[in-house]
């Protein structure tokens, strides 16, 4: 990531002394070619990739600031309701009960991932024999599907004759949590799924920025006397800024937009308490055709998005000072 | 220049291919041989023989018309239908899928009014034609008709000693379900099964009460409930929670002998039969009796769920179209129905001998008179707020069924979200 890109050598053209004015226009003129030239080139190479996402991706993000202010069933020409739908948005318990568990997902989502995820970059960032092998099975569960992971952990997690709740009562344990069965232990059960599917992906970021960190900061610690716990406090976590950074971006918006593990696991329930935004966007654009509404949701949930990331932003350009 | 040449027959082969990929099913109205060509779309047709016989038999009667049916995966129809309608497609005739996907539909005005197809044969014997009908037209007509029944296990029923279900009330099903209950961990026979769905408790509550599903009141649903709570925690039914988190289901429950009763709609006749042919099942003797009523009921009512076709405003091939809608739900299609074990929504004594007489279909006068219910009403009635009540209701459900809610406070809490959020009451 931090690899700086091959420069490219040009060779140098050197302008001759004297020229007529005929020959410097052409010779601009051919310069310009050149240089338009050089553009189309660069277009053509990102044009496949940008013609995809412009059409998949920006066309439908413009349009929907657009259809927010309409009522629209897809079918028929959308009608122009103003703020309608943002009015109704803030009377709209299924909204604030939405928000409220996207928040309680995120908040419970990002800084377990990020610690554990930290936790075993360090544990496996050593020559250890077999590290590969070790390595690799913590990055497994990320290759799994996750409509798979989620019906396993469901049976994991059944309340009455599933096996973590057998191993509870073998233990001692006589009124083990009901899991996705209850109201206060679905989402954290939620969160739980989550966190194992995702910490093997974030331990590899970490891991490639524990390899950035130069050998001698630690062994010049050392020669100080530096303890194990300041040498991570005050070489690791520095010099860890920017992947820390990255990955806490990277959690945020995947927290926030969370829909796929909850519709397989819970499809929100039971009654409402794990239902997230993207699932109302979801329920109410594609499922019920009030794509108004859903969009008015959806510019709700980017507005959310992106002021974590101001503020994540800014709080990690006042580290850098 | 060669470059170029190659560039440009790049791009119109990518321009061909998209635009044949969008108008995908819409083709020339007529083949080479002057046909007439008829698109109609169908999803999973591999998986779902109806198609399939419906198609040849119709073609078989109207040899100047050969249909093109254009598939579409089942989990995906109903988005993928509303979006290419809206896009302007003109596939002629759509199959309406779930009941939902006709409201929304019609709704938007994608259908056409085919009024003029309801004849008096057809409103005499065609069940379920109603839940098609909008402010007095019709815009599409049932094919299939499936009511809830009681499917039963004969053996287990043997082998507890009991009698095999009639006509029972709700006290009564509970009563025997708890009886024929047996065993423990892998050897358990559960006395009945039902789905996690609300419908099995809400809905068949508001339609056998005659109470209003999308009123805002639902205390009359308690009594229903208590049906469920006391099967679960009597045991003689797999609680809720399990049922959902294992994400059990009631055919090969059924299939396998591990429940002994399942109320569902008959589309689990195909199932069973299925089963019993890629020899997954283990089932040998089994009946259907109809469903359990409010004690007191004079007569048999249930609810049901159509499956029919219409025909798109766009349709290139009109004629046709109604030819090939009015055709599936006639004495006809019904028999072609019946040969491959659906519930044809025409019903006639032809179409009934013939599904009785499958292999592995039960013999008895009983389980034939059970598919005929006395009154047969569409489960969820159709009106603009019902996705919302409908979801509301999921929600409590959830609740109620997983012991997360009492049920009086789960009730009130139902008709309380339903008069604030969606009847502005």
């Amino acid at each position: 990531m931090t690899a700086s890109p091959p420069t490219i050598r040009h060779p140098k053209i050197t302008a001759p002394q004297f020229t007529t004015p005929q020959l410097s226009k052409e010779r601009a003129l051919s310069a310009r070619r050149r240089a338009r030239r050089t553009a189309l080139i660069g277009w053509s190479f990102i044009l496949p990739n940008f013609a995809g996402f412009a059409l998949f991706t920006l066309i439908p993000v413009v349009a929907c600031f657009f259809i927010a202010f309409t009522q629209w069933d897809a079918y028929n020409p959308p009608v122009l309701v103003g703020v309608n739908n943002f009015t109704r948005l803030l009377g709209d318990s299924n909204f604030w009960i939405s928000v409220r568990n996207t928040a309680y997902y995120a908040f419970g989502h990002i800084p377990l991932t990020l610690a554990i995820a930290l936790g075993l970059a360090l544990l496996l960032n050593r020559a250890l024999r077999g590290i590969g092998i070790f390595r690799t099975a913590l990055f497994f569960p990320y290759l799994t599907s996750l409509v798979a992971v989620a019906i396993v952990f469901n049976l994991l997690f059944a309340p009455d004759n599933g096996p973590i709740n057998q191993i509870l009562n073998s233990v001692g344990i006589a009124n083990p949590p009901r899991w996705t069965a209850s109201t206060e232990w679905a989402m954290p059960t939620v969160i739980i799924t989550s966190v194992w599917r995702d910490m093997g992906y974030y331990m590899i970021l970490f891991l490639a920025g524990l390899q950035t960190i130069p050998r001698e900061y630690y062994e010049a610690a050392e020669v100080d006397g530096a303890n194990a716990w300041q040498r991570f406090r005050n070489i690791t976590l520095p010099s860890l800024r920017p992947t820390t950074y990255f990955v806490l971006i990277l959690l945020t918006i995947s927290s926030f937009k969370v829909f796929d593990l909850i519709q397989v696991m819970t499809e929100g329930g039971p009654g409402r308490a794990t239902l997230v935004l993207s699932q109302l966007i979801y329920r109410d654009g594609i499922v019920q055709g009030d794509y108004g509404y859903a969009s008015a949701m959806s510019l709700a949930l980017f507005v959310i998005v992106l002021s974590f990331t101001i503020v994540q932003f800014k709080l990690s350009e006042r580290g850098n000072k | 220049m060669k470059r170029k040449l190659i560039a440009s027959a790049a791009i119109a082969a990518a321009v061909a291919l998209t635009l044949a990929g969008c108008s995908g099913g819409a083709g020339a109205p007529t083949s080479s041989d002057g046909k007439t060509v008829l698109s109609v779309s169908v999803w999973s047709m591999a998986k779902t023989p109806e198609f399939g016989a419906l198609i040849n038999a119709f073609e078989a009667a109207n040899p100047d018309i050969t249909v093109q049916p254009v598939d579409i995966a089942a989990a995906d129809y109903s988005t993928k239908i509303t979006t290419v309608l809206a896009g302007g497609d003109s596939t002629d005739v759509i199959g309406m899928k779930a009941i939902q996907d006709f409201t929304k539909l019609s709704g938007e005005g994608a259908l056409l009014d085919i009024s003029d197809l309801v004849t008096a044969d057809t409103s005499a014997k065609v069940t379920g034609l109603d839940s098609y009908k909008v402010d007095n037209k019709y815009y599409a007509l049932p094919y299939r008709w499936d009511s809830w029944v009681l499917f039963y296990n004969k053996d287990i029923f043997d082998a507890a000693g009991q009698p095999y279900p009639t006509t029972l009330t709700w006290p009564q099903y509970v009563d025997l379900a708890k009886k024929v209950t047996s065993g423990d961990g892998d050897s358990k026979i559960w006395g009945t099964f039902q789905v996690t769905w609300p419908t099995i408790v809400q809905n068949i509550a508001a339609v056998q009460t005659g109470k209003d599903f999308l009123g805002g009141d639902y205390s009359f649903m308690k009594d229903q409930y208590n049906v469920s709570l006391d099967l679960q925690k009597s045991g003689a039914m797999m609680d809720y929670s399990t049922s959902t988190s294992t994400k059990a289901g009631y055919a090969p429950l059924f299939t396998t002998g591990k429940a002994a009763m399942v109320p569902i709609g008959s589309w689990m006749i195909s199932g069973i039969q299925q089963a019993m042919k890629d020899g997954t099942g283990t089932i040998k003797n089994w009946g259907i009796a109809p469903m359990p009523q409010i004690p007191g009921a004079t007569s048999v009512t249930t609810m049901g769920t159509p499956t029919g076709f219409a025909v798109n405003k766009n349709a290139k091939n009109v004629d046709a179209a109604k030819k090939f809608v009015a055709f599936t739900s006639s004495a006809a299609g019904a028999q072609a129905l019946a040969a491959v074990g659906n519930s044809p929504a025409y019903q006639d004594a032809a179409s009934t001998a013939t599904l009785f007489s499958l292999p592995g279909m039960p013999t008895d006068a009983e389980s034939k008179t059970a598919l005929s219910p006395d009154k047969a009403v569409l489960d969820t009635p159709q009106a603009p707020t019902t996705a919302a009540i409908v979801q509301i209701g999921t929600d409590e459900h959830q609740l109620i069924m997983a012991g997360q809610t009492s049920l009086d406070d789960g009730l009130k809490e139902m008709g309380d979200r339903a008069n604030s959020e969606v009847l502005n009451k």
